[in-house]
Protein backbone atom coordinates (compact mmCIF):
# COMPACT_ATOMS: atom_id res chain seq x y z
CA UNK A 1 0.00 0.00 0.00
CA UNK A 2 2.65 1.81 1.42
CA UNK A 3 4.97 0.89 -1.79
CA UNK A 4 2.10 1.81 -3.96
CA UNK A 5 1.39 5.29 -3.16
CA UNK A 6 5.35 5.76 -3.20
CA UNK A 7 5.74 4.71 -6.46
CA UNK A 8 2.38 6.78 -7.80
CA UNK A 9 4.43 9.67 -6.15
CA UNK A 10 7.62 9.13 -7.58
CA UNK A 11 5.99 8.50 -11.40
CA UNK A 12 4.12 11.92 -10.90
CA UNK A 13 6.83 13.94 -9.96
CA UNK A 14 9.09 12.00 -12.66
CA UNK A 15 6.23 13.13 -15.01
CA UNK A 16 6.04 16.92 -13.76
CA UNK A 17 9.71 16.89 -14.25
CA UNK A 18 10.03 15.69 -18.21
CA UNK A 19 6.82 17.97 -18.98
CA UNK A 20 8.81 21.18 -17.33
CA UNK A 21 11.89 19.80 -19.49
CA UNK A 22 10.00 19.83 -22.53
CA UNK A 23 8.11 23.05 -21.78
CA UNK A 24 11.73 24.59 -21.53
CA UNK A 25 13.14 23.25 -24.40
CA UNK A 26 10.23 24.29 -26.51
CA UNK A 27 10.46 27.85 -25.72
CA UNK A 28 14.18 27.43 -26.64
CA UNK A 29 13.69 25.66 -29.84
CA UNK A 30 10.80 28.54 -30.32
CA UNK A 31 13.04 30.95 -29.84
CA UNK A 32 15.71 29.89 -32.59
CA UNK A 33 13.12 28.75 -35.08
CA UNK A 34 11.61 32.85 -35.02
CA UNK A 35 15.21 33.86 -35.58
CA UNK A 36 15.71 31.57 -38.40
CA UNK A 37 14.22 32.65 -41.99
CA UNK A 38 14.88 28.70 -43.41
CA UNK A 39 12.64 27.65 -41.40
CA UNK A 40 9.54 30.09 -41.74
CA UNK A 41 8.02 27.77 -44.25
CA UNK A 42 7.16 25.22 -41.54
CA UNK A 43 5.34 28.15 -39.20
CA UNK A 44 3.31 29.49 -42.47
CA UNK A 45 2.24 25.68 -43.05
CA UNK A 46 1.23 25.24 -39.06
CA UNK A 47 -0.39 28.37 -38.77
CA UNK A 48 -2.56 27.90 -42.18
CA UNK A 49 -3.68 24.83 -40.49
CA UNK A 50 -3.76 26.40 -36.89
CA UNK A 51 -5.27 29.53 -37.56
CA UNK A 52 -7.16 29.79 -40.62
CA UNK A 53 -9.04 26.75 -40.77
CA UNK A 54 -9.95 27.77 -36.86
CA UNK A 55 -11.31 31.19 -38.25
CA UNK A 56 -15.44 29.60 -38.75
CA UNK A 57 -15.07 28.10 -35.47
CA UNK A 58 -14.10 30.62 -33.32
CA UNK A 59 -16.29 33.18 -34.86
CA UNK A 60 -20.00 30.85 -34.37
CA UNK A 61 -18.21 30.30 -30.68
CA UNK A 62 -17.81 34.10 -30.32
CA UNK A 63 -21.27 35.15 -32.31
CA UNK A 64 -23.37 32.62 -29.57
CA UNK A 65 -21.51 33.79 -26.62
CA UNK A 66 -22.52 37.56 -27.58
CA UNK A 67 -26.36 36.50 -28.51
CA UNK A 68 -27.34 34.09 -25.23
CA UNK A 69 -25.87 36.99 -22.62
CA UNK A 70 -28.25 39.37 -24.35
CA UNK A 71 -30.96 36.73 -23.66
CA UNK A 72 -29.82 36.25 -20.29
CA UNK A 73 -28.83 39.68 -18.54
CA UNK A 74 -32.13 41.57 -20.97
CA UNK A 75 -34.89 40.72 -18.44
CA UNK A 76 -32.82 41.23 -14.95
CA UNK A 77 -31.63 44.97 -16.54
CA UNK A 78 -35.05 45.76 -18.17
CA UNK A 79 -36.40 44.67 -14.43
CA UNK A 80 -34.49 47.41 -13.04
CA UNK A 81 -34.98 50.27 -16.10
CA UNK A 82 -31.42 50.06 -17.13
CA UNK A 83 -31.84 47.86 -20.14
CA UNK A 84 -29.79 50.21 -22.13
CA UNK A 85 -26.92 49.09 -20.04
CA UNK A 86 -27.02 45.63 -21.94
CA UNK A 87 -24.41 46.64 -24.13
CA UNK A 88 -21.29 47.15 -21.48
CA UNK A 89 -22.36 43.66 -19.85
CA UNK A 90 -22.42 42.13 -23.28
CA UNK A 91 -18.85 43.49 -24.50
CA UNK A 92 -17.04 43.87 -20.93
CA UNK A 93 -17.98 39.61 -20.28
CA UNK A 94 -17.31 39.22 -24.02
CA UNK A 95 -13.44 40.88 -24.45
CA UNK A 96 -12.72 40.10 -21.18
CA UNK A 97 -13.29 36.89 -20.39
CA UNK A 98 -16.26 34.62 -22.12
CA UNK A 99 -14.19 35.86 -25.31
CA UNK A 100 -10.65 34.69 -24.64
CA UNK A 101 -11.66 31.38 -22.62
CA UNK A 102 -14.25 29.76 -24.94
CA UNK A 103 -12.46 30.73 -28.32
CA UNK A 104 -9.04 28.98 -26.49
CA UNK A 105 -11.01 26.24 -25.35
CA UNK A 106 -12.66 25.72 -29.08
CA UNK A 107 -9.16 26.11 -30.15
CA UNK A 108 -8.06 23.30 -27.93
CA UNK A 109 -10.70 20.92 -28.79
CA UNK A 110 -10.19 21.43 -32.43
CA UNK A 111 -6.28 22.00 -32.69
CA UNK A 112 -5.00 20.21 -29.37
CA UNK A 113 -6.70 17.10 -30.41
CA UNK A 114 -5.26 17.35 -33.74
CA UNK A 115 -1.71 18.04 -33.44
CA UNK A 116 -2.19 15.08 -30.50
CA UNK A 117 -3.05 12.76 -32.78
CA UNK A 118 -0.91 13.70 -35.49
CA UNK A 119 2.53 13.75 -33.46
CA UNK A 120 1.09 10.59 -31.40
CA UNK A 121 1.01 9.04 -34.80
CA UNK A 122 4.18 10.12 -35.89
CA UNK A 123 5.11 8.62 -32.81
CA UNK A 124 4.23 5.13 -33.09
CA UNK A 125 5.37 4.64 -36.36
CA UNK A 126 8.69 5.82 -35.33
CA UNK A 127 8.93 9.16 -37.58
CA UNK A 128 9.84 11.13 -34.25
CA UNK A 129 12.74 8.97 -34.58
CA UNK A 130 13.45 8.94 -38.11
CA UNK A 131 13.98 12.69 -37.30
CA UNK A 132 16.73 12.39 -34.81
CA UNK A 133 18.20 9.50 -36.82
CA UNK A 134 18.53 12.09 -39.10
CA UNK A 135 20.69 14.41 -37.00
CA UNK A 136 17.87 16.65 -36.89
CA UNK A 137 16.27 18.04 -33.10
CA UNK A 138 12.14 16.73 -33.24
CA UNK A 139 11.42 19.59 -30.80
CA UNK A 140 12.91 22.27 -32.81
CA UNK A 141 11.03 21.04 -36.48
CA UNK A 142 7.96 19.23 -34.73
CA UNK A 143 7.25 21.31 -31.89
CA UNK A 144 8.66 24.86 -32.28
CA UNK A 145 6.80 26.02 -35.23
CA UNK A 146 3.21 24.52 -33.79
CA UNK A 147 3.93 26.34 -30.46
CA UNK A 148 5.10 29.25 -32.96
CA UNK A 149 1.91 29.48 -34.73
CA UNK A 150 -0.62 28.77 -31.59
CA UNK A 151 1.32 31.62 -29.48
CA UNK A 152 0.94 34.43 -32.85
CA UNK A 153 -2.12 33.31 -34.08
CA UNK A 154 -4.75 32.61 -30.84
CA UNK A 155 -4.51 35.97 -29.98
CA UNK A 156 -6.10 37.12 -33.49
CA UNK A 157 -8.62 34.20 -32.93
CA UNK A 158 -9.59 35.66 -30.16
CA UNK A 159 -9.89 39.29 -31.64
CA UNK A 160 -12.63 37.28 -34.33
CA UNK A 161 -14.71 35.99 -31.35
CA UNK A 162 -14.39 39.58 -29.57
CA UNK A 163 -15.49 40.77 -33.01
CA UNK A 164 -18.53 38.19 -33.35
CA UNK A 165 -19.15 37.96 -30.00
CA UNK A 166 -20.21 42.35 -30.24
CA UNK A 167 -22.18 41.99 -33.45
CA UNK A 168 -24.08 38.86 -32.02
CA UNK A 169 -24.73 40.58 -28.65
CA UNK A 170 -26.23 43.61 -30.28
CA UNK A 171 -28.21 41.82 -33.37
CA UNK A 172 -30.51 40.23 -30.19
CA UNK A 173 -30.28 43.73 -28.34
CA UNK A 174 -31.01 45.80 -30.45
CA UNK A 175 -32.72 44.29 -33.09
CA UNK A 176 -34.80 41.45 -31.24
CA UNK A 177 -35.23 43.19 -27.74
CA UNK A 178 -35.63 46.57 -28.72
CA UNK A 179 -33.08 48.49 -27.24
CA UNK A 180 -31.86 51.94 -28.80
CA UNK A 181 -29.22 51.49 -31.00
CA UNK A 182 -27.40 54.89 -29.97
CA UNK A 183 -27.93 54.47 -26.29
CA UNK A 184 -26.06 50.60 -26.47
CA UNK A 185 -23.18 51.70 -28.25
CA UNK A 186 -22.93 54.70 -26.20
CA UNK A 187 -22.93 53.09 -22.59
CA UNK A 188 -20.71 50.14 -24.34
CA UNK A 189 -18.22 52.88 -25.12
CA UNK A 190 -18.03 54.38 -21.96
CA UNK A 191 -17.65 51.23 -19.94
CA UNK A 192 -15.79 49.34 -22.02
CA UNK A 193 -11.58 50.62 -21.77
CA UNK A 194 -8.70 49.47 -24.09
CA UNK A 195 -7.48 47.97 -21.35
CA UNK A 196 -10.29 45.63 -21.16
CA UNK A 197 -10.07 44.52 -24.56
CA UNK A 198 -6.00 44.48 -24.17
CA UNK A 199 -6.43 41.49 -21.03
CA UNK A 200 -8.32 39.66 -23.64
CA UNK A 201 -5.59 39.50 -26.34
CA UNK A 202 -2.54 39.42 -24.13
CA UNK A 203 -4.50 35.90 -22.35
CA UNK A 204 -4.26 34.68 -26.09
CA UNK A 205 -0.71 34.31 -26.35
CA UNK A 206 -0.58 32.69 -22.94
CA UNK A 207 -3.52 30.38 -23.81
CA UNK A 208 -2.31 29.60 -27.02
CA UNK A 209 1.17 28.47 -25.57
CA UNK A 210 -0.28 26.65 -23.14
CA UNK A 211 -2.44 24.55 -25.83
CA UNK A 212 0.32 23.99 -28.30
CA UNK A 213 2.57 22.65 -25.68
CA UNK A 214 0.65 20.56 -23.86
CA UNK A 215 -0.95 18.99 -27.03
CA UNK A 216 2.67 18.46 -28.35
CA UNK A 217 3.82 16.55 -25.24
CA UNK A 218 1.11 14.59 -25.24
CA UNK A 219 1.54 13.79 -28.93
CA UNK A 220 5.50 13.20 -27.96
CA UNK A 221 4.81 10.76 -24.86
CA UNK A 222 1.99 9.04 -26.37
CA UNK A 223 1.85 5.52 -25.40
CA UNK A 224 2.17 2.62 -28.42
CA UNK A 225 -1.18 1.28 -30.84
CA UNK A 226 -4.69 3.15 -31.69
CA UNK A 227 -5.70 3.10 -27.78
CA UNK A 228 -2.25 5.09 -26.87
CA UNK A 229 -3.16 8.15 -29.46
CA UNK A 230 -6.58 8.18 -27.94
CA UNK A 231 -5.90 8.21 -24.58
CA UNK A 232 -3.17 10.93 -25.68
CA UNK A 233 -5.76 13.03 -27.12
CA UNK A 234 -8.08 12.93 -24.61
CA UNK A 235 -5.87 13.92 -21.86
CA UNK A 236 -4.12 16.32 -24.35
CA UNK A 237 -8.04 18.07 -23.78
CA UNK A 238 -8.19 17.49 -20.63
CA UNK A 239 -4.94 19.12 -19.55
CA UNK A 240 -5.05 22.22 -22.05
CA UNK A 241 -8.93 22.98 -20.47
CA UNK A 242 -7.31 23.14 -17.09
CA UNK A 243 -4.57 24.84 -18.04
CA UNK A 244 -6.80 27.93 -19.93
CA UNK A 245 -8.90 28.02 -16.65
CA UNK A 246 -6.09 27.96 -14.14
CA UNK A 247 -3.87 30.79 -16.80
CA UNK A 248 -7.16 32.79 -16.57
CA UNK A 249 -7.73 33.05 -13.01
CA UNK A 250 -4.05 33.31 -12.55
CA UNK A 251 -4.01 36.03 -15.12
CA UNK A 252 -7.11 38.28 -13.92
CA UNK A 253 -5.49 38.51 -10.63
CA UNK A 254 -2.31 39.66 -11.95
CA UNK A 255 -3.79 41.94 -14.21
CA UNK A 256 -6.53 43.59 -11.80
CA UNK A 257 -2.99 44.10 -9.35
CA UNK A 258 -1.16 45.88 -12.39
CA UNK A 259 -4.90 48.16 -13.17
CA UNK A 260 -4.96 48.76 -9.38
CA UNK A 261 -1.13 50.13 -9.28
CA UNK A 262 -1.82 52.67 -11.52
CA UNK A 263 -5.32 53.23 -11.85
CA UNK A 264 -6.07 53.04 -8.09
CA UNK A 265 -8.55 56.12 -7.60
CA UNK A 266 -10.64 55.10 -10.86
CA UNK A 267 -10.83 51.34 -9.54
CA UNK A 268 -12.81 52.98 -6.78
CA UNK A 269 -14.94 54.83 -8.47
CA UNK B 1 38.73 -20.41 -28.99
CA UNK B 2 35.01 -19.77 -30.44
CA UNK B 3 33.31 -19.24 -26.97
CA UNK B 4 36.36 -17.06 -25.72
CA UNK B 5 35.66 -14.88 -28.61
CA UNK B 6 31.67 -15.21 -28.24
CA UNK B 7 32.04 -13.62 -24.63
CA UNK B 8 33.68 -10.44 -25.76
CA UNK B 9 32.69 -9.53 -29.22
CA UNK B 10 35.12 -6.45 -29.52
CA UNK B 11 37.88 -8.52 -29.05
CA UNK B 12 40.55 -8.41 -31.89
CA UNK B 13 38.58 -5.80 -34.15
CA UNK B 14 38.69 -2.98 -31.61
CA UNK B 15 41.34 -1.30 -34.32
CA UNK B 16 38.89 -1.72 -37.60
CA UNK B 17 35.42 -1.33 -35.55
CA UNK B 18 33.55 1.89 -36.61
CA UNK B 19 30.81 1.56 -33.56
CA UNK B 20 32.13 -0.31 -30.22
CA UNK B 21 29.92 -1.04 -27.76
CA UNK B 22 31.17 -1.54 -24.10
CA UNK B 23 29.20 -3.47 -21.35
CA UNK B 24 26.06 -2.01 -22.57
CA UNK B 25 23.14 -2.88 -20.22
CA UNK B 26 19.51 -1.04 -20.69
CA UNK B 27 16.75 -1.91 -17.90
CA UNK B 28 12.69 -0.60 -18.54
CA UNK B 29 11.54 -0.49 -15.20
CA UNK B 30 12.82 -3.42 -13.90
CA UNK B 31 13.31 -5.43 -16.94
CA UNK B 32 16.76 -6.33 -18.08
CA UNK B 33 16.90 -6.30 -22.22
CA UNK B 34 20.55 -5.81 -22.74
CA UNK B 35 22.63 -7.61 -20.04
CA UNK B 36 26.11 -6.53 -20.33
CA UNK B 37 26.45 -6.32 -24.28
CA UNK B 38 29.52 -5.77 -26.18
CA UNK B 39 30.42 -5.56 -29.64
CA UNK B 40 32.56 -3.95 -32.10
CA UNK B 41 30.85 -3.31 -35.72
CA UNK B 42 33.97 -3.48 -38.19
CA UNK B 43 34.19 -1.01 -41.09
CA UNK B 44 32.92 -2.26 -44.42
CA UNK B 45 31.15 -5.31 -43.46
CA UNK B 46 28.02 -6.11 -42.99
CA UNK B 47 26.92 -7.43 -39.30
CA UNK B 48 23.84 -9.45 -38.98
CA UNK B 49 22.06 -9.32 -35.60
CA UNK B 50 19.21 -12.39 -35.05
CA UNK B 51 16.99 -13.86 -32.50
CA UNK B 52 13.54 -14.61 -31.27
CA UNK B 53 11.24 -11.52 -30.98
CA UNK B 54 11.47 -9.59 -28.19
CA UNK B 55 15.10 -10.09 -27.35
CA UNK B 56 16.59 -6.69 -28.05
CA UNK B 57 17.48 -6.64 -31.18
CA UNK B 58 16.09 -3.33 -32.49
CA UNK B 59 17.13 -1.95 -28.88
CA UNK B 60 20.54 -3.15 -29.60
CA UNK B 61 20.27 -1.45 -33.03
CA UNK B 62 19.10 1.87 -31.11
CA UNK B 63 21.92 1.99 -28.75
CA UNK B 64 24.58 1.96 -32.10
CA UNK B 65 22.77 5.51 -32.94
CA UNK B 66 22.27 6.25 -29.51
CA UNK B 67 17.95 6.58 -30.28
CA UNK B 68 18.11 4.53 -27.06
CA UNK B 69 20.52 5.92 -24.02
CA UNK B 70 22.03 2.74 -22.01
CA UNK B 71 21.15 2.38 -18.60
CA UNK B 72 25.19 1.19 -17.93
CA UNK B 73 28.02 0.73 -20.01
CA UNK B 74 29.36 2.82 -23.07
CA UNK B 75 28.89 3.55 -26.69
CA UNK B 76 31.72 4.57 -28.81
CA UNK B 77 31.94 5.88 -32.55
CA UNK B 78 34.97 6.19 -33.94
CA UNK B 79 36.90 5.77 -30.61
CA UNK B 80 34.78 8.86 -29.40
CA UNK B 81 32.52 8.32 -26.56
CA UNK B 82 29.14 8.90 -27.84
CA UNK B 83 26.46 7.85 -24.83
CA UNK B 84 26.92 10.99 -23.39
CA UNK B 85 26.98 13.37 -25.59
CA UNK B 86 24.03 16.24 -25.66
CA UNK B 87 21.43 15.51 -28.21
CA UNK B 88 23.08 18.65 -30.12
CA UNK B 89 26.66 17.06 -30.35
CA UNK B 90 24.29 13.79 -31.05
CA UNK B 91 22.80 15.64 -33.62
CA UNK B 92 26.26 16.00 -35.60
CA UNK B 93 27.48 12.34 -35.08
CA UNK B 94 23.97 11.00 -36.44
CA UNK B 95 24.56 12.44 -39.69
CA UNK B 96 27.50 9.87 -40.24
CA UNK B 97 24.30 7.20 -40.08
CA UNK B 98 21.60 6.16 -42.20
CA UNK B 99 19.19 4.09 -40.14
CA UNK B 100 15.95 2.01 -42.16
CA UNK B 101 13.09 1.66 -40.03
CA UNK B 102 11.16 -1.60 -39.81
CA UNK B 103 7.78 -0.01 -41.38
CA UNK B 104 9.96 2.95 -43.04
CA UNK B 105 9.07 5.80 -41.29
CA UNK B 106 8.49 8.07 -44.38
CA UNK B 107 6.61 11.21 -43.60
CA UNK B 108 3.23 10.13 -44.75
CA UNK B 109 2.80 14.60 -45.28
CA UNK B 110 5.83 14.36 -47.69
CA UNK B 111 6.04 13.26 -51.13
CA UNK B 112 9.33 10.87 -52.07
CA UNK B 113 11.11 13.73 -53.15
CA UNK B 114 10.68 16.01 -49.77
CA UNK B 115 11.58 12.76 -47.86
CA UNK B 116 14.88 12.18 -49.60
CA UNK B 117 15.86 15.58 -49.39
CA UNK B 118 14.72 16.71 -45.97
CA UNK B 119 17.71 14.82 -44.52
CA UNK B 120 20.06 17.61 -46.92
CA UNK B 121 17.44 20.47 -45.91
CA UNK B 122 18.14 19.80 -42.99
CA UNK B 123 22.29 19.87 -42.28
CA UNK B 124 22.68 21.42 -46.06
CA UNK B 125 22.17 25.32 -47.39
CA UNK B 126 20.51 24.11 -50.96
CA UNK B 127 21.73 26.99 -53.78
CA UNK B 128 21.01 24.57 -56.34
CA UNK B 129 18.16 22.76 -56.75
CA UNK B 130 18.51 21.27 -60.19
CA UNK B 131 21.45 19.43 -58.40
CA UNK B 132 19.16 18.54 -55.79
CA UNK B 133 17.06 16.70 -58.33
CA UNK B 134 19.50 15.09 -60.08
CA UNK B 135 20.68 13.84 -56.14
CA UNK B 136 16.68 12.48 -55.91
CA UNK B 137 16.85 10.77 -59.29
CA UNK B 138 20.03 9.24 -58.38
CA UNK B 139 19.04 8.01 -54.73
CA UNK B 140 16.21 7.01 -56.17
CA UNK B 141 17.52 5.03 -58.82
CA UNK B 142 19.76 3.15 -56.75
CA UNK B 143 16.40 1.59 -55.06
CA UNK B 144 15.15 0.92 -58.96
CA UNK B 145 12.56 3.86 -58.21
CA UNK B 146 13.45 6.33 -60.48
CA UNK B 147 10.11 8.04 -61.32
CA UNK B 148 8.17 7.64 -58.14
CA UNK B 149 9.31 11.38 -57.22
CA UNK B 150 5.79 12.68 -56.79
CA UNK B 151 4.12 10.02 -55.21
CA UNK B 152 2.99 10.22 -51.42
CA UNK B 153 3.48 7.23 -48.82
CA UNK B 154 0.05 6.37 -48.94
CA UNK B 155 0.21 4.87 -52.15
CA UNK B 156 3.03 3.05 -52.21
CA UNK B 157 3.75 -1.02 -51.43
CA UNK B 158 5.16 -1.65 -48.10
CA UNK B 159 8.41 -2.43 -50.17
CA UNK B 160 8.08 0.16 -52.16
CA UNK B 161 8.05 2.17 -48.74
CA UNK B 162 11.02 0.35 -47.52
CA UNK B 163 13.14 1.20 -50.77
CA UNK B 164 12.08 5.06 -50.72
CA UNK B 165 13.16 5.24 -46.69
CA UNK B 166 16.35 3.26 -47.87
CA UNK B 167 16.57 6.11 -50.30
CA UNK B 168 16.18 8.68 -47.42
CA UNK B 169 18.76 6.73 -45.37
CA UNK B 170 21.76 7.43 -48.14
CA UNK B 171 21.05 10.62 -48.92
CA UNK B 172 23.91 12.21 -46.85
CA UNK B 173 26.22 8.98 -47.87
CA UNK B 174 25.95 7.74 -44.28
CA UNK B 175 29.34 5.70 -43.37
CA UNK B 176 27.04 3.39 -41.28
CA UNK B 177 23.30 2.23 -42.40
CA UNK B 178 21.81 0.31 -39.67
CA UNK B 179 18.47 -1.59 -40.61
CA UNK B 180 15.63 -2.60 -38.38
CA UNK B 181 13.97 -5.48 -39.53
CA UNK B 182 14.16 -5.01 -43.50
CA UNK B 183 12.23 -7.56 -44.69
CA UNK B 184 9.58 -7.90 -42.44
CA UNK B 185 5.67 -7.89 -43.76
CA UNK B 186 7.70 -8.48 -47.41
CA UNK B 187 6.80 -11.54 -49.46
CA UNK B 188 9.88 -13.76 -50.46
CA UNK B 189 10.60 -11.69 -53.49
CA UNK B 190 10.30 -8.43 -51.90
CA UNK B 191 12.66 -9.47 -49.39
CA UNK B 192 15.35 -10.67 -52.02
CA UNK B 193 15.02 -7.38 -53.65
CA UNK B 194 15.98 -5.65 -49.85
CA UNK B 195 18.49 -8.44 -49.65
CA UNK B 196 20.19 -7.55 -52.62
CA UNK B 197 19.67 -3.55 -52.13
CA UNK B 198 21.88 -4.20 -48.80
CA UNK B 199 24.68 -5.99 -51.07
CA UNK B 200 24.60 -3.47 -53.53
CA UNK B 201 24.79 -0.50 -50.95
CA UNK B 202 28.18 -2.47 -49.52
CA UNK B 203 29.58 -2.73 -53.05
CA UNK B 204 29.02 0.36 -54.58
CA UNK B 205 29.17 2.78 -51.38
CA UNK B 206 31.54 0.58 -49.26
CA UNK B 207 29.45 1.43 -45.83
CA UNK B 208 29.04 -0.31 -42.93
CA UNK B 209 25.69 -1.96 -42.38
CA UNK B 210 23.98 -3.55 -39.52
CA UNK B 211 21.23 -5.33 -39.85
CA UNK B 212 18.68 -6.84 -37.27
CA UNK B 213 16.62 -9.34 -38.74
CA UNK B 214 14.91 -13.27 -37.98
CA UNK B 215 14.89 -13.85 -41.59
CA UNK B 216 17.69 -16.52 -41.58
CA UNK B 217 17.71 -16.72 -45.57
CA UNK B 218 18.74 -13.00 -45.95
CA UNK B 219 20.90 -13.41 -43.11
CA UNK B 220 23.22 -15.98 -44.83
CA UNK B 221 22.74 -13.96 -48.31
CA UNK B 222 23.98 -10.15 -46.53
CA UNK B 223 25.93 -11.42 -43.49
CA UNK B 224 29.71 -11.25 -43.37
CA UNK B 225 29.11 -11.78 -39.66
CA UNK B 226 26.20 -12.83 -37.53
CA UNK B 227 25.63 -12.40 -33.72
CA UNK B 228 22.63 -13.91 -31.94
CA UNK B 229 20.86 -12.85 -29.13
CA UNK B 230 19.10 -14.52 -26.72
CA UNK B 231 17.62 -12.65 -23.07
CA UNK B 232 19.62 -9.88 -23.81
CA UNK B 233 23.23 -11.20 -24.42
CA UNK B 234 25.21 -12.62 -26.96
CA UNK B 235 25.00 -16.57 -27.63
CA UNK B 236 27.06 -16.64 -31.27
CA UNK B 237 29.11 -14.70 -32.98
CA UNK B 238 30.89 -15.50 -36.31
CA UNK B 239 30.45 -15.71 -39.83
CA UNK B 240 27.71 -17.93 -41.61
CA UNK B 241 29.10 -21.45 -41.60
CA UNK B 242 29.92 -20.47 -37.49
CA UNK B 243 26.23 -20.02 -36.42
CA UNK B 244 25.15 -22.69 -39.10
CA UNK B 245 27.36 -25.31 -37.32
CA UNK B 246 26.46 -23.70 -33.68
CA UNK B 247 26.28 -26.22 -30.99
CA UNK B 248 24.27 -24.06 -28.69
CA UNK B 249 21.04 -26.01 -28.92
CA UNK B 250 18.95 -22.04 -28.59
CA UNK B 251 21.00 -21.50 -31.82
CA UNK B 252 19.99 -24.42 -33.68
CA UNK B 253 16.59 -24.14 -32.53
CA UNK B 254 16.32 -20.97 -34.64
CA UNK B 255 18.11 -21.13 -37.36
CA UNK B 256 16.31 -23.99 -38.29
CA UNK B 257 12.82 -22.55 -37.18
CA UNK B 258 11.97 -25.06 -35.11
CA UNK B 259 9.94 -24.91 -32.07
CA UNK B 260 10.96 -26.33 -28.60
CA UNK B 261 10.30 -28.63 -25.83
CA UNK B 262 9.28 -25.94 -23.33
CA UNK B 263 7.11 -24.52 -26.37
CA UNK B 264 5.51 -27.62 -27.50
CA UNK B 265 5.04 -28.78 -23.69
CA UNK B 266 2.79 -25.32 -22.91
CA UNK B 267 0.64 -25.82 -26.79
CA UNK B 268 -0.47 -29.50 -25.28
CA UNK B 269 -1.37 -28.08 -21.57
CA UNK B 270 -3.24 -25.31 -23.32
CA UNK B 271 -5.72 -28.05 -25.00
CA UNK B 272 -7.27 -28.86 -28.12
CA UNK B 273 -10.18 -27.68 -30.44
CA UNK B 274 -11.03 -31.86 -30.07
CA UNK B 275 -11.32 -30.96 -25.92
CA UNK B 276 -14.25 -28.58 -26.66
CA UNK B 277 -13.15 -25.20 -27.91
CA UNK B 278 -14.93 -23.04 -29.75
CA UNK B 279 -14.51 -22.15 -32.84
CA UNK B 280 -15.72 -18.90 -34.76
CA UNK B 281 -18.26 -21.46 -36.52
CA UNK B 282 -19.94 -22.18 -33.40
CA UNK B 283 -21.88 -18.60 -33.42
CA UNK B 284 -22.63 -18.38 -37.12
CA UNK B 285 -26.43 -19.15 -36.68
Amino acid sequence: MIGAVGARTIGGVNDIGRFARFVWQSMIASFRTSLSPCTYPLIWTQMYIIGVRSVPVVMITGAFVGMTLAVQAYDQLAGMGLEEHLGVLINISVVKELGPVLAAVMLAGRIGGALTAELGTMNVTEQIDAVRSMGTDPIRYLAAPRVLACLLLTPFLIIFADLMGIIGGYFVSVVTLGINSRAYWSFSASGVELWDVSIGVVKGFFFGVALAVISCYKGFTCKEGARGVGQACTEAFVSSFFSILALDFALAVIFKSIYNTFWPLKSLV
Amino acid sequence: MKQDHEKDSTQGSRNDSVIVLKGVTKKFGSKIVLDNVSLGIQKGQTTVVIGPSGCGKTVLIKHLIVLLRPSSGEVYYRDRRIDNLDENELNKVRTHYGFLFQGGALFDSLSVTENIIFPIRQHCEIKDWAQVEDLVKSKLAMVGLDGFQNYFSASLSGGQRKRVALARAIALNPEVILYDEPTTGLDPIHSDVISELILKLQRELGVTSVVVTHDMTMAYKVANRIIMLHNGKIIADGDADHIRNHPHPTVQQFVNGQVSQDDLAVLRMSGTVAQGQFLPRDFEQ
